[in-house]
Order: structure tokens, then sequence, then C-alpha cells
């Protein structure tokens, strides 16, 4: 199986949909990249040439961040907005929503799973 | 939405006129301002400022990071203490849940 950019391995699909494996590369960059490099999108994945496969490893390294370089990137800058105490910083420390949505109710993706409270409105009626 | 690149980041002009002033005096002592919206710029690095959230002054030191980031962002205007501890009053009053 090819490898490209350190620990991603694309399995045997065709190279335009096996590249979307990558961490930061969907189907519009995967096009983009093939484009580039001269290779047909439906190729398998498997069947790709040492040299195709090392012109696409090249473009990706000179034109995007990808893979866990992207990933750094991302928590680094989660990180800086941490340290420096601003409102989005002091969001992220809570696990709250940073982006001004509401919290009253929804926001479970953030907050995670419902903790109940017990002698709040609605918890007697649940017990029935 | 983002501010339109045309304009340049909003920068509070009496702000920014006192800053000038402190940094031609080399004094660095803290500037009081309600300026919330404004834009931290470069000028403003080392300089300590009191940001007022509607209610009191919080001290901002600014950094280098903060640079594009607005005052008003390092002075909360909420104050979040926790939700009341309801539990142990229920749980003291019924032991017996259902």
């Amino acid at each position: 199986m090819p490898r490209i950019t350190g620990v991603d391995i694309p399995n045997d699909k065709s190279i335009w949909i096996s590249l979307t494996y990558i961490y930061g590369i969907g189907r519009h960059t995967s096009e983009l990249i093939l484009k580039e490099a001269k290779i047909e999108q439906s190729t398998k994945a498997g069947k790709l040439s040492e040299d195709e496969l090392s012109r696409i490893t090249q473009i990706i390294d000179h034109n995007y961040t990808a893979g866990g370089q992207l990933r750094r990137q991302i928590s680094q800058n989660i990180a800086r907005l941490r340290d420096i105490g601003c409102y989005k910083g002091m969001r992220h420390r809570k696990g709250l929503p940073v982006h001004g949505q509401r919290t009253r109710t929804n926001a479970r993706t953030r907050k995670g799973p419902r903790k109940t409270v017990a002698g709040k409105k609605g918890v007697k009626e649940q017990r029935g | 939405m983002g501010r339109s690149l045309k304009k340049g980041p909003y920068v509070d002009e009496k702000l920014f006129a006192k800053v000038h002033k402190r940094i031609e005096s080399g004094s660095h002592e803290p500037i009081k301002t309600w300026a919330r919206r404004c834009t931290i710029i470069p000028e403003f690095v080392g300089f300590t400022f009191m940001v007022h959230n509607g209610k009191m002054f919080h001290k901002v030191f600014v950094t280098e990071d903060m640079v594009g980031h607005k005052l008003g962002e390092f002075s909360p205007t909420r104050v979040f203490r926790g939700h009341s501890s309801r539990k142990v009053v229920t749980a003291t009053a019924a032991p017996t849940p259902g």
C-alpha cells in the first residue's frame, strides 16, 4: 500500500478518494493535487508508480499543510488563544462553544453528554 | 463577519493618542479605557490597560500575541460562579429518591 505524508496509508480505492484519507485533504483539494501532478483521478492508489507517488508527496509538501502538521498547527492556534487569556481562549478552556452559540439548550457537541442535576425542574416528573 | 480590509483595523483615536504620549514620555503607567472595541496594534505591546467591562476595570498587560485582538476580549463582561449547589440540599432532604 502506498504511503503518502507520513503515516497515512490510503487503501486500494481510486487515488482521488484515497488522498482524502489524509487529514486536511478533501475531495476538492485531492482533485487539484491530481490535476497538478497530471494523474488520472480514477487510477487505483495501489497501481501508482514510485514517480507518481513522489510527485503527489511533493505537491502536498509544497502547497498544503496536511496530516500531523495541520493538527499541530490547529492545536497551537488554540493553545495561543488559551495562553493570552482572551474570551475565545476561555471558551476553549471551559469546553463551551466559541463562536457565540446559545448554551441554554443544545451545545451538546462541546459540552458532552447531559449531566442531570437533582432537584432541577423536570427531574421529578422523569422519576414519575 | 470580518471587517473590510480596505478600512484597516479600528483603533480608538483618543486611546491611540494616549499611548503615543506615553511612548514619548517613556512612562508605562496603566491607561484606563472604555474602548473595548479598539484593536490592539503593535504599538500597544508592553503597555498595561485598564479595560472597562461595564462594572470595573480589568488590568490587561498587552503581549505580542495579543496583537490583532480587541481590548474587550480580555475583559470578561459576565461572571459565572457555577450553579447553585442544590445537590447538597436535596441529598439531605430526600435521602431515598423515588
